[in-house]
C-alpha cells in the first residue's frame, strides 16, 4: 500500500471549465504577486533562478523516494513544499512548486492542464503561503531546536495538506461530477489527509535538522530573508480575492447545471419516482422509436435534459468513433505504403 | 527504485517523440496549445451524465494520434498513471447516484453507471489530448508560445531550467538510492529514520549543483541581455488546422453530432 498525496492531484476530468478557469486565474494572481514580490525586495537576483530551478528539480527527485512507515508495512513518499520554503522563502518556493506541478501535468500526467490552478493552489498556496508563514515561520524565529523543528514541521505540514484536502473537496463537489456527498467526502479525505500531514511534517523536520547541523546557512538565509514575510492581513486579503474570483465562476456554473443537481439528489435519496417526474421521456422515447434502432429500450429523461443520452446518441457517436478509426487506420496504411516505396 | 527508472525514460521517451518530423510536429506551438485548450474545456463543459455527447471527442486524439504516429502503449500508460483519483470518484457515483435511467429487458442502468462511464471517459480524452500535445510539441517551442503571450519571463525561464535538471537530479537520487539498497537489507523503501540525512543529502548536493551550474552559465554568457531567437511566424496550414480543430470541438458541444448521426442511421434501417 502506497500512502501518497495522489488524491491532492485533480484532473481535469473532475473539474467544470467554471471551477478550472476560476482557480487559474486565483493561481496566476499568486504567481503575479510573488513574481512582484521578490522583484520588489531585490531578492530575485539572476542566481536566483538557477537555485529555484534545482530545487524545484530536487523536490521532484525527493518525491521519487520511497520510504517505509514503521509498524505499517506501507510506504509513502515526500511531498516537498515546505522543505522548499524553508530552504528558499515562501515566494520563490511558490514559483518552484508550480514549475514542478506544470512539469508533472504535462509529461507525467499527474494533475490536468485546466487542473493546474486547482494543484498550484491546493498543494502550493495553502502550504507554502498560509501554513509557512504563519505557523512554521513564527516558532522558528524563536530560535533553533530540534524540538521546535518538529512542532513547526508537523504542524504547518498538517495546516498545509488539510487546507489542500478541504479545497480539493469542495472543487469537485462544485465542479458537480461526484455525487459523493458533502460529509463523505470530507470523512474521506481529511483522515487521510492528517496522517499523510503527520509522516510529511516528521521527515520534513529530519531534513531540516540535519540541514541545519550541516549547512545551517541555507535555513538562516530564508529566515532572515526580508522578502517571506507576510502579515496575516495580506494573506487574507489573497485568500478573499481568491473567494471572490471563484465565487464568480462558480455562480455561472450554478446557472448552468441546475440538472445535474437535482438528479444527483435523486440518486442520494433514492427516489424511484423519476420517470413520473419527467413526463417528456416519452417524448424522447417516441423519439427514438421513429428511429427503429432498437425499439426495446425505455428512457427515464427528456430531451433537454442532460441525462437525454439518447441510444440514438450513443450509436452515431460510436458511429462517428467507428469513422475516425477507420480513418486512422487507413492514414496509418498510407503511410506504411509509402514508407514501403 | 525502478519508479525512479521509469520516471527518467518517461521524460526522455516525451522528449524523443517531440522531437519527429510529422506535419502535426511542423504545426505551431501555439495553434497546438490553444486546440488542446479548447479541446480540454469543451470535454469538461459536459454534464456527468452526457457520456454519449463525450465520445464524438474520440475524432481528434484517434486522427492526431495516426498523424503524428505517437505510441498507443505510452499514451495508455500515462491514461493508467491518471486512473486513481479519478476511479475513486468514479465508483462513488456507482454508489449513491442509484436512480433508473435506461431499462433494457432484466437490466436496469443507473446514473451512477452512466456517469462512472463518463468520468472515466473525460478522464482518458483529457490525458491523452495533453499527452499528445506533450508528444508532438517540444517543451521549448511551448514555452517560446507562452513568451509571445506575455507569462513572466521568470516563470518560464523557472519552467526551462527546472525541466533541464530534473533528469540530472533523478540520476542522482537514482545512485544514492541503489547504493544505500546495495548496503541495507531492506528492499522496499528506506526506513523512515533514515529519511532526513538521505534527503538532506540529496539537497545538499542539489545545491552544490546549483552553484556550479550557475558558474557553468555565467561562463557562457547567463545574464547579459541577449536577443530572443525570433518566434516562428503563423502559416496558412496553422490557421488552417486551428479553425478546424477548434470549430469541431465547439460544433461537438453545441451540436449533438451523435444523435443527428443516430438518428440518419435510425432513417436508413426503416427504409
Amino acid at each position: 500500500m502506497f500512502v501518497t498525496p495522489v488524491m491532492m492531484h485533480m484532473a481535469d476530468a473532475l473539474l467544470s471549465p467554471g471551477v478550472g478557469l476560476s482557480m487559474i486565474l486565483v493561481s496566476l494572481f499568486a504567481l503575479g504577486y510573488s513574481v512582484y514580490r521578490i522583484r520588489k525586495d531585490h531578492t530575485l537576483t539572476e542566481q536566483k533562478i538557477p537555485v529555484m530551478a534545482v530545487m524545484a528539480a530536487f523536490v521532484f527527485a525527493a518525491q521519487m523516494i520511497n520510504f517505509t512507515i514503521p509498524g505499517t508495512g506501507s510506504s509513502g513518499h515526500l511531498c516537498g513544499g515546505m522543505i522548499l520554503a524553508a530552504v528558499l522563502g515562501q515566494y520563490p518556493a511558490v514559483l518552484s512548486l508550480s514549475a514542478v506541478l506544470l512539469i508533472q501535468c504535462l509529461f507525467f500526467a499527474d494533475g490536468g492542464l485546466l487542473a493546474i490552478g486547482c494543484n498550484v493552489f491546493n498543494m502550493g498556496l495553502c502550504a507554502i503561503l498560509v501554513a509557512y508563514p504563519l505557523i512554521y515561520k513564527p516558532i522558528m524565529k524563536r530560535g533553533f531546536s530540534n524540538a521546535r523543528a518538529f512542532v513547526a514541521s508537523i504542524l504547518a505540514c498538517e495546516v498545509g495538506l488539510q487546507l489542500g484536502a478541504f479545497c480539493v473537496v469542495l472543487q469537485t463537489l462544485l465542479s458537480g461530477i461526484t455525487a459523493l456527498p458533502f460529509g463523505a467526502f470530507v470523512a474521506l479525505m481529511q483522515p487521510i489527509h492528517l496522517a499523510i500531514g503527520l509522516v510529511e511534517g516528521v521527515i520534513t523536520a529530519l531534513v531540516v535538522i540535519f540541514i541545519h547541523n550541516t549547512r545551517p546557512e541555507l535555513l538562516d538565509t530564508a529566515l532572515e530573508n526580508k522578502s517571506p514575510t507576510v502579515s496575516a492581513k495580506r494573506v487574507v486579503v489573497i485568500l478573499a480575492a481568491a473567494v471572490v474570483v471563484i465565487g464568480g465562476g462558480l455562480s455561472l456554473l450554478a446557472s448552468s447545471n441546475p440538472d445535474g443537481l437535482e438528479w444527483s439528489i435523486a440518486g442520494v435519496t433514492g427516489d424511484t419516482e423519476l420517470e413520473a417526474q419527467y413526463p417528456a421521456a416519452e417524448a424522447a422515447g417516441s423519439v427514438v422509436n421513429s428511429t427503429a434502432v432498437l425499439p426495446d429500450y425505455a428512457f427515464a429523461s427528456d430531451a433537454e435534459n442532460p441525462l437525454g443520452t439518447t441510444v440514438s446518441g450513443l450509436v452515431g457517436s460510436a458511429f462517428c468513433v467507428v469513422l475516425a478509426g477507420g480513418a486512422a487506420w487507413v492514414i496509418s496504411l498510407t503511410k506504411k505504403k509509402s514508407k514501403a516505396h | 527504485m525502478a519508479d525512479m527508472r521509469g520516471k527518467i525514460q518517461q521524460l526522455y521517451a516525451l522528449e524523443q517523440l517531440a522531437a519527429g518530423d510529422t506535419p502535426i510536429h511542423r504545426l505551431h506551438p501555439g495553434a497546438k496549445l490553444l486546440v488542446t485548450f479548447v479541446y480540454l474545456v469543451t470535454v469538461v463543459s459536459f454534464d456527468r451524465f452526457q457520456l454519449g455527447r463525450l465520445l464524438p471527442y474520440l475524432i481528434y486524439p484517434v486522427l492526431l494520434m495516426s498523424l503524428s504516429g505517437a505510441p498507443w502503449g505510452l499514451v495508455m500508460r500515462r491514461v493508467a498513471l491518471a486512473l486513481p483519483f479519478v476511479v475513486l470518484a468514479g465508483l462513488s457515483n456507482l454508489l449513491f447516484d442509484r436512480a433508473p435511467v435506461l431499462v433494457m429487458g432484466s437490466l436496469t442502468v443507473t446514473a451512477g453507471v452512466l456517469s462512472c462511464a463518463s468520468v472515466l471517459v473525460r478522464t482518458f480524452l483529457t490525458v491523452l489530448a495533453l499527452t499528445l500535445l506533450m508528444a508532438v510539441t517540444p517543451l521549448l517551442e511551448l514555452t517560446m508560445a507562452l513568451r509571445r503571450i506575455h507569462i513572466p519571463e521568470q516563470l518560464i525561464t523557472l519552467l526551462e531550467m527546472t525541466y533541464r535538471y530534473i533528469g540530472a537530479l533523478l540520476e542522482e537520487a537514482f545512485s544514492m538510492s541503489t547504493a544505500y539498497h546495495l548496503r541495507h537489507r531492506q528492499t522496499k523503501g528506506l526506513e523512515l529514520r533514515h529519511m532526513g540525512s538521505f534527503v538532506g543529502n540529496l539537497l545538499l548536493r542539489s545545491f552544490d549543483r546549483a552553484g556550479r551550474i550557475y558558474s557553468a552559465m555565467k561562463c557562457r554568457g547567463y545574464g547579459r541581455p541577449y536577443r530572443q531567437p525570433t518566434p516562428r511566424p503563423w502559416r496558412w496550414t496553422d490557421v488552417v488546422f486551428t479553425i478546424l480543430a477548434c470549430g469541431l470541438c465547439l460544433l461537438f458541444r453545441f451540436v449533438d453530432v451523435g444523435l443527428v448521426v443516430g438518428r440518419v442511421i435510425g432513417g436508413l434501417a426503416v427504409c
